[in-house]
């Protein structure tokens, strides 16, 4: 008896049972196609690369993370100062979700750039935008739980937001914070959150939006796929997936030293009758947002100012939402004109994004 | 009257019984759940604090005490009156603090300024500090509510 014919046979029996070689058959014979637009078919694995990393070291914090208004800030502080590694674990935890969302920023306007969200992949966009949602969630919930003054101001601010939505807004604050204040209870409640209740949909949301990827295969540029070209394909099995190892390791090269070399902070606990800090800011990828909400004057026409901001963002976000649908007629002037408000929105959203921190 | 043609079929009828009560078992999940999500969290009434603690307050200056989960600011004024404030910003819901020497009130979220009456003058804050009633009884300072007897 040959120890080759063994192995077939608990293939076999596996497949029977599984019916695994279908999806093996369809990563072997799955091509990546080859054109100068391929480099940000890399942004969706470098998102990946770094969610597992979330994963991992989320994994690991918990272990010594207590999420209550007593424990929480000395918890973390115990992590950064008594814990072998701890410190580099939470650092690599921080930096991670930036470099997450950086990815994800780059992901999103590559595609509405290069217009890859057009027929058939509407439903791919739609839940790209749900991951970028949840991933935002995720950085928000995550940042009070160190619970110090500078992510309690914050929390106060971003769950206030909500409240100027009518009629559910009110309801919507009450949820997240667990009552009419922050309080000790928010804490909990965005421990949950973030370790919980997003999970969950990370992980749905995820696996429509592979499951889409892959039944529709790679989107092809715009012009070539009018032109009916025939564009070069490249193996994604083993081929892709070399190049991609290579990004992979130097984002990970990358975040490790950035990780080393700047861990987060981390401020005196909390104090929920404290005047908030001077300086306070939310994370980078929140403060256009914030530069926002800061230039809108108290009133206009006798409508609070804040209101009118936040009802303009929302209508912004369920535009950029259903964009596939709005850009239906990609190679023709509206569909140019859709390219050239991606471009205006980067210089927007650079432009209050530095002025919030001069 | 007595209809020709029945307006739905038989199975119709029964999907839609048993759909709709299978709907209003599942609302009447929700209803326990949704009263489980939202705690009830009351605004004190009034608090009742020692007034020997503010007594000896400069002119010009606040001292902090907890009205519920908010920071409150009890202010002596220049003329030697009391006032209480609660000292959360109108825009965002950011504790505000009192700057003597400006004699204003500040938030540093999104930099909202209030004078010392409270009233919103500067920056983003669409409405004055919230004023609550204070009275001094004896060695009592008690704050409420506006509306409360």
């Amino acid at each position: 008896m040959n120890l080759l014919g063994k192995k077939e046979r608990a293939q076999s029996w596996f497949d029977e049972r599984f019916g695994i070689s279908g999806i093996v058959k369809f990563l072997r014979e799955k091509k990546i196609p080859q054109h100068k637009h391929s480099l940000w078919y890399y942004t969706g694995s470098a998102i990946m690369l770094f969610f597992v990393i979330q994963v991992i070291t989320g994994f690991m914090l918990i272990f010594y993370y207590n999420p209550t208004l007593a424990e929480a800030n000395k918890s973390v502080g115990r992590l950064m100062t008594e814990i072998p590694m701890g410190w580099i674990i939470r650092s690599i935890h921080s930096w991670s979700s930036s470099f997450m969302i950086a990815f994800a920023f780059i992901h999103l306007l590559s595609i509405w750039i290069t217009k890859a969200y057009r027929r058939p992949r509407e439903l791919t966009w739609m839940s790209g935008v749900f991951l970028l949602g949840v991933t935002l969630a995720f950085g928000f919930t995550g940042y009070l739980l160190p619970w110090d003054d500078l992510s309690l101001s914050a929390t106060k601010v971003g769950t206030d937001i909500p409240r100027s939505i009518p009629i559910v807004g009110v309801w919507v604050t009450k949820l997240l914070r667990g009552g009419e204040d922050v309080t000790g209870d928010t804490l909990t409640r965005f421990f949950g959150f973030h370790v919980c209740i997003l999970p969950v949909f990370i992980f749905i949301l995820l696996a429509v939006h592979v499951y889409l990827i892959q039944k529709l295969g790679m989107s092809l540029p715009l012009a070539a796929e009018r032109r009916k070209e025939k564009v070069k394909e490249l193996p994604f099995w083993p081929n892709f997936v070399y190049r991609e190892s290579v990004v992979w390791l130097i984002l990970l090269g990358i975040l490790f030293t950035v990780a080393i070399f700047l861990p987060p902070s981390l401020d005196k606990s909390a104090d929920l009758m404290a005047p908030a800090p001077e300086g306070i800011r939310p994370e980078w990828y929140f403060l256009f947002l914030f530069q926002i909400l800061k230039i809108f004057p108290a009133k206009i026409l006798f409508i609070n100012g804040d209101t009118v901001a936040i009802l303009l963002i929302l209508l912004a976000f369920i535009l950029f939402f259903f964009l596939p649908l709005l850009d239906n007629k990609p190679s023709e002037k509206k569909g140019k004109f859709i390219t050239f408000l991606a471009y205006v929105s980067i210089v927007f959203a650079v432009v209050m994004t530095v002025w919030s921190l001069l | 009257m007595k209809l020709k043609h029945s307006l739905f079929t038989r199975r119709q009828f029964l999907n839609g019984l048993f759909g709709g009560w299978l709907g209003a078992l599942m609302v009447s999940f929700l209803y326990p759940v949704m009263k489980f999500v939202f705690p009830p969290t009351k605004e004190p009434d009034q608090v009742i604090l020692h007034f020997s603690d503010f007594k000896d307050m400069k002119q010009n200056s606040v001292k902090v005490f907890s009205w519920g989960n908010k920071p409150g600011l009890v202010k002596k004024n220049k003329n030697g009156s009391y006032w209480a404030f609660v000292a959360v910003c109108t825009h965002l819901d950011c504790n505000v603090t009192y700057i003597p020497e400006q004699r204003k009130f500040f938030c540093a979220c999104h930099d909202g300024w209030y004078d010392e009456n409270g009233t919103n003058i500067g920056g983003p804050p669409p409405r004055p500090l919230r004023r609550l009633i204070l009275i001094i009884r004896g060695e009592d300072l008690i704050i409420k509510r506006e509306g409360v007897k």
